[in-house]
């Protein structure tokens, strides 16, 4: 247990994270090789990414056989919340448009304020205030246009 | 005598109204965002970068800003530090170590002022060598040709990570996948799609800023959630007296060390502000601690570090202006920027847009003026700001990432690419890759592309080109020379490390 409460694995992040690269780094190497142009410079467009896959893979191969370095993954509550937050920025990517900006904004902002422990009413109230009020910065002040109503209510 | 033509030249544009105000507030924000602790000068730069695009000031504004920005925030991130003990940033870690124990026996006045002091002195001193080195760097620079600037970027995905004592296969691979990222879109030179899986969002690439607010900002607030929420900040309570100024006066040789260990430090590529501090931190406690007072709150243990930080940040912006090659995560922030303003940075922007550069380099020299007069008398009012509780701010900080992001754009897909960056950012911070390397790939690998092409083009494919300039030569075994150095320091940690261990083990038996 460290001092966040979650554990220390032995390496096994960094053998993951590593593989999952390598994997990335092969498909993007063999990607690569693929493209030709008939025109343009001597090197072509598939030189330089053969130049960089090939030592992302090796590297990566390296880490993923002789990890370095520990990993201390948050407990499990708290990876839940993390995920809950992952969950309400993809959320508002899609619901931007839909809802407009002060109302999509403001759930955004309440949401993530309770979840990182704020009192519910004070969420709620720094949501209702503060969205709004970036609204009038942005779209009136500042000049950036966004929507006010959004797809459903406009 | 040119160069002080040219910085009077500079001062005549930093003075205009505007750019006044702009640095007022620039210095004003980041010394408020560099005292938030948990939100640094890359987190404050990066988020702040597309409101400056919302504005449409000249190129020479926004830098104006965004450079007043990265300095305050030096200058603020030493307040968490000395009063939570919550560094805002690396750099200000060791400005704890001392700070906080000064803070604790009733000297926060003096340990605030001491590092305004100190920070004053070292900015000061790295504006200087800038105003000296960056012309002559970038007069070296123009003999540059592309075979010479591909071992130039070599150079710096070689060492960025070099001196800080991490795994340096995690370095390489940061940089590596930056690269990978690069290359997404459309091939600068063919037109060909290269990796953009049919979607026509992906045709011009992935926009650099878009990438590095999700990087840095979306992955702080991860990372924010893993830890305890019920997290006490036991804040400082601060007077507001006038500090003893004997206090400071003995602290002004061991600043003046700091400083010029922190530029040339800074200079360095890949080093930045964190080793800045961290060796004149060090280098003061060999030299002088000789009653072991360095760690218990000692001023000088305030002094060296703020001193060495912020002449590193100063002489950082060195290779990041006048080579185009920054040496540390803000300035590559920076060159981000630039580069999204049309300004292409290297040697040829000094005879291009000569007001541009001298205006940077005039409004530096106001920015420490207003940033010492912000920190030592007002600094009342960043204290009590410090108790906005983190629950408050974060959400504001996410949302204004949201709103940069959709006004660069205004796609969702961007949103999209920033959520996929966050999280990208928090695995390999979560693994102790560092970020800067990725960012530097992400950002110099068009150009590291296109100028391995220019120089095949001109010796019509025959490699040996690359190694055929005195210039390249001399940067390739300066890479050797510094991943050398590194690799050798990288060993004595870890061999410290263990024998720190083994003595702790066999300490604890015999108390």
């Amino acid at each position: 247990m460290d001092e966040n409460g979650g554990r220390h694995d032995s390496g096994l992040g960094n053998r993951l994270v590593a593989a999952a690269v390598f994997v990335v780094a092969a498909a993007y190497t063999v990607t690569g090789r693929g493209y030709t142009a008939s025109f343009g410079d001597v090197l072509g467009p598939s030189v330089f990414p053969t130049m960089v896959g090939i030592p992302a893979m090796l590297l990566s191969g390296l880490i993923a056989l002789f990890p370095g370095g520990r990993t201390s993954w948050p407990a499990r509550h708290r990876l839940f919340r993390q995920t809950v937050a992952v969950v309400i920025l993809v959320a508002y990517a899609y619901l931007l448009q839909p809802l407009g900006f002060p109302i999509a904004t403001g759930l955004l902002i309440g949401s993530v304020a309770w979840l990182m422990g704020g009192p519910p009413l004070g969420s709620v109230l720094l949501g209702a205030l503060a969205a709004p009020a970036l609204y009038l910065l942005f779209d009136r002040v500042l000049g950036l246009p966004l929507d006010l109503l959004g797809r459903w209510f406009g | 005598m040119e160069t002080l033509t040219l910085l009077g030249q500079g001062f005549a544009v930093a003075l205009t109204p505007l750019n006044l105000t702009l640095l007022l507030i620039g210095c004003f924000v980041g010394t408020l965002i560099g005292a938030m602790p948990g939100l640094g000068p890359v987190n404050g730069v990066a988020i702040l970068i597309p409101l400056t695009f919302a504005f449409g000031f000249e190129p020479v504004s926004s830098l104006i800003l965004l450079s007043a920005v990265y300095y305050g925030c030096m200058y603020g991130g030493r307040i968490s530090s000395i009063l939570l003990n919550i560094p805002g940033d690396e750099p200000a870690v060791m400005t704890t170590l001392d700070g906080f124990p000064m803070a604790r026996r009733g000297q926060a006045s003096e340990a605030l002022a001491i590092s305004g002091v100190a920070s004053f002195i070292g900015a000061t001193v790295a504006t200087i060598g800038l105003t000296l080195f960056a012309p002559l760097l970038a007069r070296a620079a123009i003999h540059f040709g592309p075979a010479d600037y591909f071992a130039l970027y070599l150079m710096a995905f070689a060492t960025i990570g070099g001196l800080s004592g991490i795994d340096p296969r995690k370095t390489l691979l940061s940089a590596l996948v930056g690269l990978m990222i690069a290359t997404v879109g459309l091939d600068p030179s063919t037109g060909i799609p290269r990796f953009t899986f049919g979607s026509f969002h992906l045709y011009d690439g992935i926009e650099p800023i878009v990438a590095l607010i999700g990087l840095f900002a979306i992955s702080e607030v991860l990372l924010l959630l893993e830890k305890s929420l019920a997290e006490v900040k036991d804040g400082l309570r601060v007077k507001t007296r006038l500090p003893d100024f004997r206090v400071i006066a003995a602290t002004l040789w061991t600043t003046a060390r700091g400083s010029v260990i922190g530029f040339v430090a800074g200079i360095l590529p890949g080093a930045g502000a964190s080793l800045g501090s961290v060796m004149s931190y060090s280098l003061e406690k060999q030299l002088k601690d000789r009653d072991g007072s360095f760690g218990t709150g000692d001023p000088r243990g305030v002094a060296a570090p703020e001193a060495g930080n912020n002449a590193a940040s100063g002489g950082a912006l060195i290779p990041m202006l006048s080579l185009g090659v920054p040496g540390s995560g803000t300035t590559a922030v920076m060159l981000a920027m630039l580069i999204s303003l049309n300004v292409q940075p290297g040697p040829l922007l000094f005879e291009r847009q000569p007001e541009l550069v001298w205006g940077l380099v005039a409004s530096l020299y106001l920015a420490n003026v207003m940033l010492l007069i912000l920190n030592i008398p007002l600094i009342g009012i960043f204290t009590r700001l410090l108790m906005i509780p983190t629950w408050s701010l974060m959400p504001l900080v996410v949302a204004i990432s949201f709103v940069g992001v959709y006004s660069i754009s205004n796609s969702t897909f961007d949103l999209k690419v920033m959520i996929a960056f966050g999280l990208l950012g928090y695995l390999f911070r979560k693994l102790d890759i560092s970020l800067v390397p990725l960012v530097l790939g992400l950002l110099l690998g068009i150009d590291m592309e296109n100028n391995l092409r220019r120089a095949l083009s001109i010796s019509a494919g025959d490699y040996s080109i690359l190694i055929e300039s005195p210039i390249s030569i001399a940067l390739y075994a300066l890479t050797a020379l510094l991943l050398s150095v590194s690799t050798y320091l990288a060993l004595r940690d870890r061999r410290r490390d263990r024998e720190r261990a083994g003595n702790a083990a066999a300490g604890s038996g015999t108390p």
